[in-house]
């Protein structure tokens, strides 16, 4: 013990500790370098594609694809995205790294925009205007042999955008009134087979929905609903249910009984106490299953290309797909680009705006 | 303000017997603790009071009047839970607001109502907040409020201070038993916690296994306790029992030999309370194992031929040492005599040293 014996003592036992302090400051900072490096190498391989996609929306021509600006602009992005990471280990309060942070992309920005900005266009967003897009090119080929053809059977964006829309929001709404439901009931009441139908319900989600394709072709044709976007909604809707209710059911076992009892003791209904106390403790489970469902109804492909067929109900997904496809003339690399921005960007808002309630989703928990 | 009465009350969760039969009465304006440990039935209870369960069979009266099929809502009952239920969503006012929306009470009323309760618990400097941003002992303040607001016939407390820190209990206590003294209305704590239900309660009901072992003020149950449970169960620190068979007047307890008075015969629980006993020069031999200081008094753990036994001294600081041997004499008049089959107490049943010292 320092102090305890003589000065000497005393002196050797100070360094014994300064020894050991100094080997733990070390170990946490090899533990921090670890970590980013690592954060660096997984985020690069995710952000590049995206900029890819970026840099060619708002750059490239007709002439095909274009390297001139991709390539200066992956030298300024990914200095700049390392620059973050490591300013982020190096910075010991919240407000330099911030500060740290603005100077590196506020220097990126400037150096990207001295350079390239000249190279900048919005000529392949043309399709939200115009949706015979490619008119001014194919028309001259058609025209050649065909005097009075339009190649493009193409319908408005808008069109897909809004179907897009619908499809999504309305799955949106009948899962979450029905989940809420569903998971109310499951949570709070004891019935027969409970336990049972719970794990059937998560087994119906384990399957790879791929594999019904045809039955539910057959039964959506049976039922007249093929080429209309109910029919989608409803294969959407019986699709993401059980999940929505399971998850549902997590955020109501979280909710106490008291406060139940409470609400009916002080003259609630049973009804009256499940949306004026219950529902409002669960609002952010009802939105993170609404986003949930809203991006997979904004971005389901494979049954809306099996369940539809005229143009005037293509979503967003099939007007993506059938830009790539429409190669009379090759593809047109800078539109396609253009089209998936202009695709993703809702779900980009969206995932921005409720990302703190989708990160509360493990809250809801996972008991019997 | 109700009388309150079971009348054969059983209640059932599918095979599983909760409570088999149950007879209390409640009278107006009384403060009664439902007080047992947990799994006795009176959280059951309480919750069939409320009318959330429903009695399996039996009568449940309200000022005479049969209230079995009586929704939760229409009963007119207060209740305060021990997490205290606050609505997370709504501020403090809201809150105490809510009992009251289900009635039309107009806007106006509400309002002066809400006042008048927050002020009675000493909340209405809080009614803009949120429960999150409420300490426990003031959440508990505003969940009474809230049972208070709409003039309960019943007044429910669920465990209403174990969730609170030591100091803070103590002062709800004091508080909680004030306002109901001075509101008059009828009362049913529920607790696990004899220090509660004593200090509070004008009678209290002591329950085990779902049936009610005593019914009686907290002075009968410390000292006339009605079954070896009731005993064992009141009383901090617990009471010493030792088994035993009595014949001719004389008790075998381990290896020492007691008179016994009161025409116990064969085998019989004997009950002493480490409070009346004492360390004496003659009596049973005693080894200290073990002594905890208590503030005021010191809780002493000793071997004996009748076994462990814990005694209580009135001292701050220890006249005994771990590991000295001494003797102690216990108080004759105060000693406790249990029939060992039914563990009822017989009542004028007394064990005393033997005096000739045999």
């Amino acid at each position: 013990m320092p102090g305890n014996g003589t000065p000497a003592e005393g002196n050797n036992a100070q360094k014994h500790w300064n020894l050991l302090a100094s080997k733990s400051r070390r170990n946490r900072r090899v533990k921090d370098a670890s970590l980013f490096a690592f954060l660096i190498a997984a985020s690069i391989p995710i952000i590049i594609p995206y900029f890819w996609l970026l840099t060619l929306a708002f750059s490239a021509g007709r002439e095909g694809v274009d390297t001139r600006v991709l390539w200066p602009s992956i030298f300024i992005l990914v200095p700049a995205v390392v620059l973050t990471w490591v300013w982020a280990t190096i910075a010991d309060t919240r407000r330099r790294a911030m500060t740290g942070w603005g100077v590196i992309w506020a220097v990126a920005i400037a150096v990207y925009a001295i350079f390239l900005g000249p190279e900048l266009h919005l000529y392949n967003f043309r399709f939200l205007l115009n949706p015979d897009f490619n008119a001014a090119y194919t028309d001259i080929v058609a025209a050649k042999d065909n005097p009075g053809f339009s190649v493009t059977s193409f319908p408005s964006v808008w069109t897909a955008f809004w179907n897009s829309l619908f499809i999504a929001g309305v799955s949106t709404v009948i899962v979450i009134f029905a989940a809420s439901l569903a998971g109310y009931y499951i949570s709070r009441f004891q019935y027969r087979f409970r336990e049972t139908s719970l794990a059937a319900m998560l087994v119906l989600h384990a399957f790879p929905t791929t594999v019904l394709l045809i039955p539910i072709f057959l039964v959506i044709w049976k039922i007249g609903l093929l080429d209309t976007l109910f029919g989608i909604v409803l294969v959407i809707v019986g699709i993401e249910l059980p999940f929505a209710v399971f998850i549902m059911k997590g955020f109501f076992d979280a909710v106490p009984w008291e406060i139940e009892m409470s609400a009916l003791t002080d003259g609630a209904t049973r009804r009256q106490a499940f949306y004026k106390v219950v529902l409002p403790q669960v609002t952010n489970g009802m939105i993170a299953v609404s986003v949930f469902v809203f991006i997979r109804g904004w971005e389901e492909f494979i049954f809306v290309l099996t369940l539809l067929a005229t143009n005037a109900k293509w979503t967003m997904s099939l007007y993506t797909f059938f830009v790539t496809e429409e190669t009379n003339l090759g593809i047109d690399y800078g539109v396609v680009s253009a089209v998936a921005v202009f695709y993703i960007m809702p779900s980009f808002l969206l995932y921005t705006i409720a990302q703190k309630y989708l990160l509360q989703m493990s809250v809801g928990g996972i008991k019997g | 303000m109700a009388t309150i009465e079971f009348r054969g009350i059983n209640k059932k969760f599918g095979d599983e017997t909760i409570i088999p039969e149950m007879n209390l009465k409640i009278d107006d304006g009384e403060f009664v603790a439902l007080l047992g440990p947990s799994g006795c039935g009176k959280s059951t209870t309480l919750f069939m009071l409320a009318g959330i369960y429903l009695p399996t069979d039996g009568e449940l009266l309200f000022d005479g009047a049969r209230v079995n099929e009586v929704e939760a809502r229409d009963r007119n009952v207060g209740i305060v839970f021990q997490s205290y239920a606050l609505y997370p969503h709504m501020t403090v006012a809201k809150n105490i607001a809510f009992p009251l929306r289900f009635k039309k009470t107009p806007e106006a009323e509400i309002n002066r109502r809400v006042k008048e309760a927050a002020e009675l618990v000493r909340v209405g400097e809080l009614l803009e907040r949120r429960p999150e941003q409420l300490s426990g002992g003031q959440q508990q303040r505003v969940a009474l409020a809230r049972a208070l607001v709409k003039d309960p016939a019943l007044l429910l407390l669920d465990e209403p201070l174990s969730n609170l820190d030591a100091t803070l209990r103590l002062a709800m206590r004091t508080e909680i038993k004030a306002l109901q003294e001075r509101l008059k209305v009828t009362t049913v704590l529920v607790t696990h916690d004899q220090i509660e239900a004593t200090t509070m309660a004008d009678r209290i009901v002591c329950m085990h296994a779902g049936k009610i072992e005593q019914i009686g003020t907290p002075d009968d149950l410390y000292k006339r306790p009605a079954t070896r449970f009731v005993a064992e169960f009141v009383g901090s620190p617990p009471i010493n029992t030792f088994q035993g068979a009595a014949a001719d007047g004389v008790v075998e307890l381990g290896g020492a030999r007691l008179a016994i008075s009161g025409g116990a015969n064969g085998p019989v629980y004997v009950g002493l309370r480490p409070e009346h006993l004492f360390f004496a020069d003659g009596g049973i031999p005693a080894k200290i194992v073990q002594h905890e200081p208590m503030g005021r008094e010191i809780l002493y753990v000793c071997d004996t031929p009748l076994g462990m036994v814990r005694i209580l001294e009135a001292a701050a600081t220890a006249s005994q040492s771990i590991g000295s041997e001494t003797h102690f004499g216990f108080d004759s008049a105060h000693s406790l005599v249990f029939e060992s089959a039914s563990e009822n107490l017989i009542g004028n049943a007394r064990v005393s040293a033997i005096e000739s010292g045999s």
